[in-house]
């Protein structure tokens, strides 16, 4: 089945525009996780504030980020690299509604999103021949038919966001080739140049893409997120000496260059030249960026790029922003989930209520039930 | 192993058997525990306070030299240096707890040092000569390059110390305040463990860091495990160099002559946390756990790791460049990363995982 033409698929973004934070006001937030049970099992979990399990969902493989349907009670979990799965979860019913698999010759890289009305489920993938990125559209209405797919303008494409105008998709390019008969090693470090890239959903056209200066060529650009203002916060990952000490965070703005910032020396050592996961708060003015080899996350302003604070997370990488300013859900590998106020610098840990030791992965993703 | 314990450990695995279908043993909280307690009470407990009395002379004993500069106030004020370092060495592993705060262990030795700015920024102090830079004050402030044992080991360790010291005096004055700042830290993360220490002694906890002793054994077994490939790559390695050009200055504290010292005594420091612990430790579990060849082969690998390190002239920083040196060095990086992997084993046949995220992440 081919569900719909190109042609109509263009003409049908045009009305992916309606937020989906219109669609869930005042109902309670669940959280969204890839996790490793301790019996070796992948899953999908879903919890809400108070840690009661609302979703345990045993995958195939290791998953790595959670896409929340905006309306529907829909949780994509993506196979993380060089996985070729997809399962889309109902949460509700609790059942498995569709397995997706990436196309011959292609793997998911961990990330998809539905677009703003959920007519769509968008993911980076790798074109195993080429080594080059890809962003795959698939028709959430038609069993997920790959409807259009184009380059992501670089190798290694990770995380994906949408603009708030629902056209504009940016891409991080990590640069990383790395090719499923060789594992997960990494094939290109000495030449890799990430980027972030902003393409028109529509037409597949790159409308801007900032690479990191060549000084810093080696610091992939992995994780971000975009708060109201369109402002990108980058969590990102070194993969040169040991002993180098770069900026691990970076701010954009559209039109203008990539500002790389960094924490003060100590905590910037104390990283480890490795963010997992970057998240506004709910305001977009604070960002949270967890740092998991440093059994840190970190904390910045969204305005002025200035660091704020760091608190210890042991293994803590997944971040979500919770109903208040300022306020995080950070889970760890070792099975614990916090709520920490950046404000107040105080931490409270959840409950949580789970038959087994669970080790979280490295996303958290907020769902408006 | 008393016969009580022997029972309740077997109910335990057979509950554990019918319900989760897990290779790895189930090892008892109480288990855990007993091992957290070693730790703590054998290995950093003592190793905290011999770093904390260890800055203590050597605050003194700079006094002393800045009181009376001479030759053999220099000599004991570089002995007492070597004896803090040492101690700092066989804690280096622990980066959990109280030497987390404020950053305490990148402010007691910033290191490795790759823009030199522990130099850089210590000639400006010592050129600037100003009082404030003296005082507690500027210390909570000043960059961690120039408020620990590096910026020490530049000023008792540079050539002509004495007649530097004498020539102008606030490079002792600023020494002092630098080994003072140093019996802040040691003395206050020594402190602050013994109340710390609580973390490791409870079975279950609500409200503490760790939700269980295994948990917290954890903690102890990242010691164990991770410095490994630190020494390897950073102490090693890295001073080897990637094209067969060793590089000395690459060598951790080359100025004071001690970088296979440090070694010997990271690699000492960890053979007594595997395996010299007398109330228990994890070479006893690993035999209880019937896992006898590979307790029994690190253990083994320690002692050839020790034996070789013990066959390499000193001081290092001279015979670096000495193709039967180097040929040495690089057979102890390989051991350090066998004895890494074997250890790495245990992991999974205890039923730990040491990270998730932090180790296997994307």
């Amino acid at each position: 089945m081919t569900g719909i033409s190109r042609r109509e698929f263009s003409l049908l973004l045009g009305c992916s525009l309606l937020s989906p934070s219109l669609l869930a006001n005042g109902k309670q937030s669940l959280f969204a996780s890839a996790a490793k049970a301790s019996n070796g099992a992948y899953e999908l979990l879903v919890i809400d504030q108070a840690g009661r399990l609302h979703l345990r969902h045993e995958l195939p493989a290791r998953a790595h980020h959670i896409a929340a349907h905006p309306h529907k009670p829909l949780l994509a979990a993506v196979g993380r690299r060089p996985e070729i799965f997809i399962d889309v979860v109902n949460y509700k019913t609790k059942q498995l509604e569709t397995r997706i698999r990436s196309a011959q010759g292609q793997h998911f890289y961990g990330h998809a999103i539905y677009s703003a009305d959920g007519r769509w489920l968008i993911s980076t993938e790798n074109e195993i021949a080429t080594g080059q990125g890809l962003i795959v559209i698939r028709d959430a209405l038609h069993n997920y038919a790959v409807v259009q797919q184009f380059s992501s303008a670089g190798i290694g494409p990770h995380e994906l966001k949408m603009m708030a105008d629902g056209n504009t998709l940016v891409v991080a390019n990590g640069g990383i080739l790395t090719h499923p008969d060789q594992g997960r090693a990494k094939l290109n470090i000495d030449v890799m140049r990430p980027s972030l890239a902003y393409i028109d959903i529509k037409t597949g056209q790159l409308k801007e893409q900032v690479f990191m200066p060549e000084e810093y060529h080696q610091l992939s650009i992995r994780h971000f997120d975009i708060n109201q203002t369109g402002r990108v916060v980058i969590g990102l990952q070194y993969q040169g000496d040991k002993t180098d000490d770069v900026p691990l965070v970076a701010f954009h703005t559209q039109g203008q260059p990539l500002a790389l910032v960094r924490a003060p020396i100590s905590t910037n050592m104390a990283m480890k030249q490795y963010c997992g996961s970057a998240r506004f708060d709910k305001s977009g003015k604070v960002a949270a960026i967890s740092a998991p080899r440093g059994n840190l996350i970190t904390f910045w302003h969204a305005d002025t790029q200035q660091f704020i604070t760091s608190t210890t997370s042991r293994d803590g990488c997944g971040l979500a922003q919770t109903e208040k300013p300022e306020e995080f859900l950070i889970s760890t590998g070792r099975g614990y989930c916090y709520r920490y106020n950046c404000q107040t610098q105080s931490k409270h840990k959840i409950k949580l209520n789970i038959p087994v030791q669970t080790a979280w992965d490295n996303h958290m993703s907020k769902i408006l039930a | 192993m008393s016969l009580l314990s022997i029972t309740r450990y077997s109910a335990l695995s057979l509950v554990f058997l019918l319900n989760a279908p897990i290779a790895a043993a189930e090892i008892s909280q109480e288990r855990w525990l007993k091992l957290n307690q070693a730790a703590v009470n054998e290995h950093i407990l003592p190793s905290y306070n011999a770093l904390a009395e260890k800055s203590k002379t050597l605050a003194m004993a700079s006094a002393s030299l800045c009181a009376a500069p001479s030759e053999e106030n220099l000599r004991n004020a570089e002995a007492h240096f070597i004896d803090t370092l040492n101690a700092w060495q066989g804690i280096q592993h622990v980066q959990f707890g109280p030497i987390e705060l404020l950053m305490r262990n990148f402010t007691i030795q910033f290191w490795p040092d790759k823009k030199n700015l522990t130099s850089k920024q210590l000639n400006i102090i010592l050129k600037n000569q100003d009082p404030a830079s003296l005082e507690p004050e500027f210390f909570r402030t000043a960059s961690i390059a120039v408020k620990g044992l590096p910026a020490m080991e530049r000023i008792l360790f540079a050539d002509d110390a004495l007649k530097q010291i004498e020539e102008n005096p606030y490079r002792c004055q600023f020494l002092q305040s630098v080994s003072d700042y140093l019996v802040i830290q040691t003395d206050n993360t020594n402190k602050e463990w013994q109340e710390y220490k609580q973390e490791f002694s409870t079975l279950i906890s609500e409200e503490g860091i760790y939700e269980n002793a295994q948990e917290a054994s954890i903690d102890i077994m990242k010691a164990q495990v991770e410095p490994l490939e630190v020494i390897r790559d950073l102490k090693i390695l890295r001073p080897l160099g990637n094209k067969g050009k060793a590089k000395a200055r690459r060598l951790e504290s080359w100025r004071s002559k001690n970088a296979l010292q440090n070694i010997q005594m990271n690699i000492q420091s960890l053979h007594h946390l595997y395996s010299g612990l007398k109330d228990y430790n994890l070479f006893q579990l690993l035999k209880e756990e019937g896992a006898n060849d590979l307790a029994d082969s690190i253990e083994q690998q320690f002692i050839t790791i020790e034996t070789t390190l013990g066959k390499i002239p000193t001081p290092l920083s001279l015979h670096l460049k000495e193709p039967k040196v180097k040929e040495q060095l690089l057979l102890i990086a390989q051991e350090l990363k066998q004895l890494h992997e074997s250890l790495d084993k245990t992991m999974p046949a205890l039923g730990l995982q040491l990270g998730f995220n932090s180790r296997d992440g994307d």
